[in-house]
């Protein structure tokens, strides 16, 4: 079967920067891709490059099989980060035009969108006009959808209700792919692809991501001294309570706190999503 | 693309400013250049002074406007007068030859006032000579107005032609909804035409309501073919929306567009013959002159509206809008389309040329 988004080596630079590096990513019908990466990782442009807004410096870019064209981007439906609504229309006018746009006629407004449906988008808080991007990009029912930071600057009750959204976008049988830089919504991803400076650093689940990589459990009696050495000594730490969790080795923490004659007891756990992601993301930097 | 037009019809709606800029601005422009923008100059204030002053005075007729008379002044008076812009002319008479000074500043005054100098002097003379028999056609009164009117609606379509589409389609860049229209299932022609349809409405309608105040309140004639008329303002609206979106599409901002969108417009205000004479350009800028629509387009408005000239007189510059249209807005086209479908040509060729081993 092949794939409903796909690219194979694609390379797009900008003058001498190199924004996506040879990335080959597939999307198939009824999963959930998250492409995960900081802000500036590529992960929009690998975006425009699959939906033929940008043309790649090398590689392919292909959807449904073949370059995107109009007939295949009838197929899709795409939310930006900037959404693609008409700030100065109402809900119910770009819900019309999406639709007209892509040959349907008379489509009615889903009726979770009925309340707000003279209200200009404009007017709406960012989780709504988020909300409203979603249901309009879905109205022609695409096969793949295209998602870029889609919970950005929403509330807690909004994200979730949006990721319910996606999943039922899923179930239907399309094929989702997203990009996030937060990692309780990356772990609602049934596949993951990890993008640093342009390049895949990994793919697979979440377990798959993480790996074997371990960090560093550390209880002490004066815990906030015990962060501000460690701390000084550049490493990453995240408190739990009296417990902090370090992404390094037994014998640099113990360097760490040698001097001051902190007592510790360290031991290695299994790294969460967002310890292997920051990991991931030093190592490739040292390199 | 109907889906586009009304969009964009919907926009424009909510968009006071630019549906208030276009309907004022026609309006305002029509007035300011209607009643203001006169070159005709019927009025001269003239001080005369010296030992004639009374005498010569009473000689002055119109456009001579006598504010002061003085037999016990001199050039002095008259040049401090001159100065202060009391006066445009002072008459300094004497026992002999009597002295004209005209202030070089008051441009059209001056030149009024060496022409009726002139007439005045030629009448002294002209007893014995056979008279010519002058008439003027086509403004016999020389109305400022009837000669502006029509080049001022070409005035307006450059305007809401060029600026208003320009800046309505990099607004689209500017919020992100271009891409948005990138990824629907939309022709490059269906995006570009659903932009420019709307204002091409608007822009007739502001031309039609320019033309129809132009007859009833500055009584411009309309004595040729309406037929002739549109077919103009339609090539040449063709014309400037191009130019609109061409503009758009080398711009990233409003800011750009509006900067590019005046570099367009100002030599088409000072160097289409719609202010001041081609033939009296100079060479070096007279050709300018024949690259910009307008010039044409004021051909055929005068040509039509005050000569009464047919399509066939009229067909250089109808053709040479026509030429212009179909390559402003096939360079729209290919420019607007490597902003919607970038990669389509580039896929072709990847997937039908060898590929070369890594």
């Amino acid at each position: 079967m092949n794939a409903l988004a796909e690219t194979r080596g694609v390379t797009r630079r900008f003058g001498t920067f190199t924004a996506v590096d040879s990335v080959s990513l597939a999307v198939e019908g009824g999963e959930t891709v998250g492409l995960l990466g900081a802000n500036g990782a590529g992960k929009t442009t690998l975006i425009r490059l699959l939906l033929g807004l940008l043309p790649p410096t090398s590689g392919e870019a292909l959807l449904f099989g073949s370059a995107p064209s109009v007939r295949s981007r009838r197929r899709v439906g795409y939310v930006p980060q900037t959404l693609g609504l008409y700030d100065d229309m109402t809900v119910k006018e770009n819900w019309d035009f999406t639709s007209r746009a892509f040959g349907l006629q008379r489509m009615p407004l889903p009726e979770d969108l009925g309340e707000i449906r003279n209200d200009l988008v404009g007017t709406l808080s960012l989780g709504t006009q988020r909300q409203v991007a979603f249901a309009v990009a879905m109205s022609h029912k695409p096969e793949l959808l295209v998602l870029d930071e889609p919970t950005s600057g929403v509330a807690p009750l909004s994200r979730a209700r949006l990721w319910q959204d996606i999943h039922a976008g899923a179930e239907a049988g399309a094929g989702v792919l997203v990009t996030t830089h937060n990692m309780e919504e990356a772990e609602q991803c049934d596949r993951l692809v990890v993008m640093a400076d342009g390049q895949m650093m990994v793919g697979g689940t979440a377990a798959d991501v993480i790996g074997s990589r371990t960090v560093a459990e550390v209880r002490s009696k004066d815990w906030r001294r015990t962060f501000e050495l460690l701390d000084n000594s550049g490493l990453v730490i995240q408190a739990h309570g009296d417990v902090l969790r370090v992404p390094a080795s037994k014998n640099v923490i113990d360097e760490a706190l040698a001097s001051e004659g902190v007592e510790v007891s360290t031991a290695l756990v299994r790294a969460n999503l967002e310890e292997a992601f920051v990991m991931i993301i030093s190592e490739k930097s040292a390199t | 693309m109907w889906a586009m037009i009304v969009k964009e019809f919907r926009q424009l709606r909510r968009d006071r400013r630019t549906l208030a800029m276009m309907i004022v601005l026609p309006v305002l422009m029509l007035v300011i250049f209607g009643y203001a923008a006169n070159f005709t100059v019927s009025q001269i204030s003239t001080v005369v002074v010296g030992p004639q002053a009374i005498t010569t005075a009473a000689q002055l007729k119109a456009p001579f406007r006598v504010v002061e008379t003085d037999p016990k002044s001199g050039i002095s008076t008259a040049k401090s007068r001159l100065l202060n812009g009391n006066a445009e002319v002072a008459f300094i008479t004497g026992p002999g030859n009597t002295q004209v000074l005209m202030d070089g500043t008051q441009l059209f005054a001056v030149e009024t006032a060496e022409t009726t100098l002139g007439r005045m002097a030629q009448a002294a003379r002209a007893a014995m000579a056979p008279p010519l028999d002058v008439s003027i056609l086509y403004n016999p009164k020389l109305n400022t107005s009837w000669v502006l009117v029509p080049g001022l609606a070409g005035l307006i379509l450059v305007f809401i032609g060029t600026l208003i589409t320009s800046l309505g389609v990099v607004r689209e860049r500017q919020s992100g909804t271009l891409e948005q229209l990138a990824v629907m299932p939309l022709r490059p022609w269906d995006v570009i035409a659903g932009k420019i349809v709307p204002y091409f409405i608007v822009a007739s309608l502001d031309l039609i309501v320019i033309i129809a105040v132009g007859i009833l309140l500055f009584g411009v004639p309309f004595v040729g073919n309406i037929a002739v008329f549109a077919l103009g303002a339609i090539l040449f609206l063709l014309v400037t929306l191009g130019m609109g979106v061409l503009i758009s599409t080398v711009s990233q901002n409003q800011g750009q567009a509006i900067q590019l969108a005046f570099m367009v417009m100002l030599p088409q205000i000072l160097l289409s013959g719609l202010i001041f004479p081609i033939d009296s350009m100079s060479a070096g800028v007279r050709w300018i002159s024949y690259i910009l629509p307008l010039t044409y387009f004021i051909d055929v408005s005068r040509g039509v509206m005050l000569k009464g000239m047919s399509i066939a007189a009229l067909s250089e510059p109808l053709a040479l809008l026509a030429i212009l249209a179909v390559v402003v807005l096939a360079l729209a086209m290919l420019r607007f389309r490597r902003d919607l479908a970038p990669s389509s040509r580039r896929y072709q060729n990847s997937l039908t040329e060898p590929k070369v081993a890594a």
